[in-house]
């Protein structure tokens, strides 16, 4: 297994483009109105620095690929009437970049990425994708295994001329980056004292999702996660009675901890939940993100369109051949 | 429910459409009608009356009393300063702004501010911001004031009239979002519509609630008061879309000299009222700000922190965004935001002396304490510093170059969260603002207010430097 993340040489790179790449493999989401997109690429291993390139159609970008063999290859979220320029956007996918190594709540506590922490990134993108269809409704969403984490790259046209702004406030919701009000009035008693109700006491919209978010941190969390709100007597108090969050028992996990270092507590998440995103890349119209079927070449793993998220295993099913036939393998 | 309206109540819930969204048809049937640009400064005397006739309206003094569409409009705009500065306020003395009888003269005094302020500034001066906040308020009193039975189906109908669709999608909102009128985790959704009507929440969500009556939960997620907040919130979207339209459109046409005369009363009305002593109101530190030396002491935990130095990864936002633009706003003209007008450098600093000799300084010498120091590695981010400052990506800022490239103002507190989150630690004055240049300016009123004669390290910065 120790080969699987190591970096592909130049060797690999053109066997895998002339052996197993296949152009076919192409989303239908990229295909369509790929001379809209932008496409950069990176030949050297230093970024991305081939950019504001456009194929006209999918055998041009193939005749590309396989005689330039990049290091890495990009395509733009963005859609554009003139993308050479990157002139006259027209619109962009809504896009959540979850990658493994930047997840703020790791179990594995590795300093890169592991099996124990790609599969975390795929249970989180499992929990968004819910909430983007449950809560904000919303179809022609893809899932993409970006090599070492995960690109969720939604083609509603409702949501693609949403602005950077808009994307923010979508991220947040999703994420749980916002820690839901707790006080709340009814109408025609002014003067009266609010009601307190917790986001755990309100079994739907934005306090459900984060309730959802907020339970998964706490019982994934390894006790060395820095947040400004908790100190290390309440971390390990989190810690101790976190059972009755995986039971649901929410009001007495609250009076252990007690209310002021709760609230803390759902400050300090809130913020950690959203690193859950890259938000860069989410509030960025003109992104060019890792193009499905190229190789990721630091990692030698393939990024590629992922059917069922809920069975996907990126060590069984993006890795080349050329890595299993790696000498010593 | 059990209570139908009459005929009169029906007529009056029309008046009062157009009396909340002065952008309704019926809104714009009053302008059609009464729209004439010429009678503006003529006293009216059914305006006169009927202010006078306004329930608790102080009429001891006719300075309280506004005269034509003219006065009307600079008594909205005088209302909303003092409502949110001055300590001294009394709703009495403008108790005719919540006369639902005023519709037909409001509607137009609204018309007239909107084409003042999109002719002679651009929709984001603070007088175009000052107008949309100041409608939504309006909105929000006086929907506040209606009798229960009219506020309900008054509501409905606006709701009715700016959303076609049968349930609203989160997504037909995006321009509300977009400018942060309104928060997405505000709201209750599901399956991107935008849950507003009590039986459509019990149809959705009444097998999900345990323990807890489902109709007391939806008034007190839901309620009126979030198709209010919508409400308030989509009239001052279109009030602003309305001064963009007329913004637009002015280069074409020849200006009113009546509508500049009125935008320029706007305006020093709100010099006038942006200062009222001790209010501590967000606009209670007014005044002009004028370019000063830097005040180190004021500046925010963001900024201390891009000084002091910042890791990889952050650097290049850091440094070249956030610190660049800080500083030279900070030094050389703190108050962009409320002001309309220069975006020049060399308009305050006509040689670049200050730019070369203090801005540019302390920008590279805190590029040098980030780890690793940042023009070791990337030594073309120089260029970029200069080209924030308007100067083009050239090595050195020049007056010929000046313009080529666009001066940036400070990014929003919001945006460093997203960008910068690590160099976000919130102190008690971070709360009261959205912008690191904003907190520079409130911390500089306090530290004057508080006595706080402290040299300004600036003088200080040059040894520091040697």
């Amino acid at each position: 297994m120790t080969h699987i993340f190591e970096p592909s040489t130049l060797e690999e790179r053109r066997r895998y483009y002339r052996d197993e790449w296949d152009i076919n493999d192409l989303p239908d989401f990229i295909r369509k109105d790929l001379s809209k997109r932008e496409f950069g690429f990176d030949h050297l291993g230093r970024g991305p620095n081939d950019r504001y390139r456009v194929f006209k159609t999918p055998d041009m970008l193939k005749r590309f690929m396989r005689y330039r063999s990049p290091f890495a290859a990009y395509c733009s979220v963005a859609f554009y009437n003139k993308p050479r320029k990157r002139g006259e956007w027209l619109k962009s996918e809504l896009v959540f970049d979850v990658d493994a190594k930047d997840v703020p709540v790791r179990s594995c506590g590795c300093d890169s990425v592991c099996e124990i922490c790609l599969d975390e990134a795929r249970q989180i993108v499992a929990g968004l994708i819910d909430t983007l269809k449950q809560d904000l409704g919303l179809k022609n969403i893809h899932v993409i295994y970006s090599g070492r984490g995960y690109h969720i790259r939604i083609l509603d046209e409702s949501a693609m001329g949403l602005d950077s702004e808009g994307r923010s406030q979508v991220l947040k919701y999703v994420a749980g980056a916002e820690p839901p009000k707790n006080k709340y009035f009814m109408e025609d008693e002014s003067g009266q004292k609010p009601y307190e109700l917790e986001h755990f006491s309100i079994p739907l919209g934005y306090p459900a999702v984060f309730t959802k978010r907020i339970k998964y941190a706490i019982l994934h969390m390894n006790g060395t996660e820095k947040m400004e709100e908790v100190n290390p007597k309440l971390m390990k108090d989190v810690l101790k009675y976190r059972e009755m969050v995986q039971k649901d028992e929410w009001g007495l996990f609250k009076n252990k901890i007690g209310p002021i270092r709760y609230r803390n507590l759902v400050e300090g998440i809130s913020k950690l939940n959203m690193g859950l995103v890259d938000a860069k890349v989410s509030i960025d119209l003109k992104r060019i993100l890792r193009m499905p079927t190229s190789l990721h070449s630091k990692v030698s793993m393939r990024c590629m369109e992922v059917k069922n998220i809920e069975t996907f295993d990126p060590l069984k099913e993006a890795v080349p051949k050329f890595v299993n036939e790696r000498k010593g393998y | 429910m059990g209570n139908f309206l009459s005929i009169v109540q029906l007529i009056e819930i029309m008046v009062l459409i157009s009396y909340l969204n002065p952008f309704s048809s019926e809104g714009e049937e009053i302008v059609r009608e009464k729209g004439s640009i010429e009678g503006i400064f003529e006293v009216n005397p059914e305006l006169l009356q009927l202010v006078r006739d306004s329930k608790s309206q102080n009429i001891s003094d006719d300075s309280y009393i506004p005269k034509n569409y003219a006065d009307l409009a600079l008594k909205r705009v005088e209302w909303y300063l003092r409502r949110k500065n001055d300590k001294k306020y009394n709703h009495n003395d403008y108790a005719f702004l919540i006369n639902p009888k005023i519709a037909k003269f409001d509607v137009i005094s609204i018309y007239t501010m909107a084409q003042a302020i999109g002719i002679k500034f651009n929709p984001k001066s603070r007088e175009g911001r000052l107008l949309v906040e100041s409608q939504g308020k309006l909105v929000e009193d006086r929907l506040e004031k209606l009798v229960p039975i009219e506020r309900k189906e008054v509501v409905n109908n606006l709701l009715n009239q700016m959303i076609t669709q049968d349930n609203i999608k989160w997504t037909s909102m995006s321009q509300l979002l977009g400018s942060k009128k309104i928060n997405l985790t505000d709201m209750i959704l599901d399956q991107g519509d935008v849950v507003l009507e009590k039986e459509d929440f019990l149809i959705r969500f009444e097998d999900k609630i345990e323990g807890r009556l489902p109709e007391k939960m939806y008034d007190l997620l839901i309620g009126e008061k979030i198709k209010e907040m919508i409400i308030s919130r989509m009239i001052m979207q279109k009030t602003e879309n309305y001064i963009h339209k007329v913004h637009e459109m002015a280069p074409k046409i020849e200006a009113h000299p009546t509508l500049l005369e009125i935008g320029e009363q706007i305006s020093e009305k709100i010099k006038e009222l942006s200062y009222f002593p001790g209010s501590g109101g967000s606009g209670g530190f007014g005044g002009d700000i004028k370019a000063t030396q830097l005040q180190h002491e004021a500046f925010p935990p963001c900024i201390q922190k891009t000084i002091e130095g910042v890791g990889s990864g952050n650097r290049n936002d850091a440094i070249v965004l956030l610190l660049t633009s800080f500083l030279s706003y900070a030094r050389l003209y703190p108050s962009v935001f409320r002001n309309e007008g220069t975006s020049k450098i060399s308009d305050i600093d006509p040689d670049l002396q200050i730019t070369i000799n203090e801005i540019i300084p302390l920008i590279f010498e805190a590029a040098n304490n980030c780890n690793p120091p940042l023009f070791d590695d990337d030594p073309q981010e120089k260029l970029n510093v200069i080209a924030k400052l308007g100067f083009g990506v050239n090595k050195d800022p020049e007056l010929k170059h000046e313009g080529e490239s666009k001066w940036y103002t400070p990014m929003s507190c919001d945006k460093i969260k997203i960008h910068l989150s690590s160099l976000c630690k919130p102190d008690a004055t971070c709360k009261k603002i959205g912008n690191p240049l904003s907190y520079y300016n409130r911390k500089r009123w306090e530290l004057r207010n508080s006595g706080d004669k402290t040299p300004s390290k600036s003088s200080e910065s040059d040894s520091d430097t040697d």
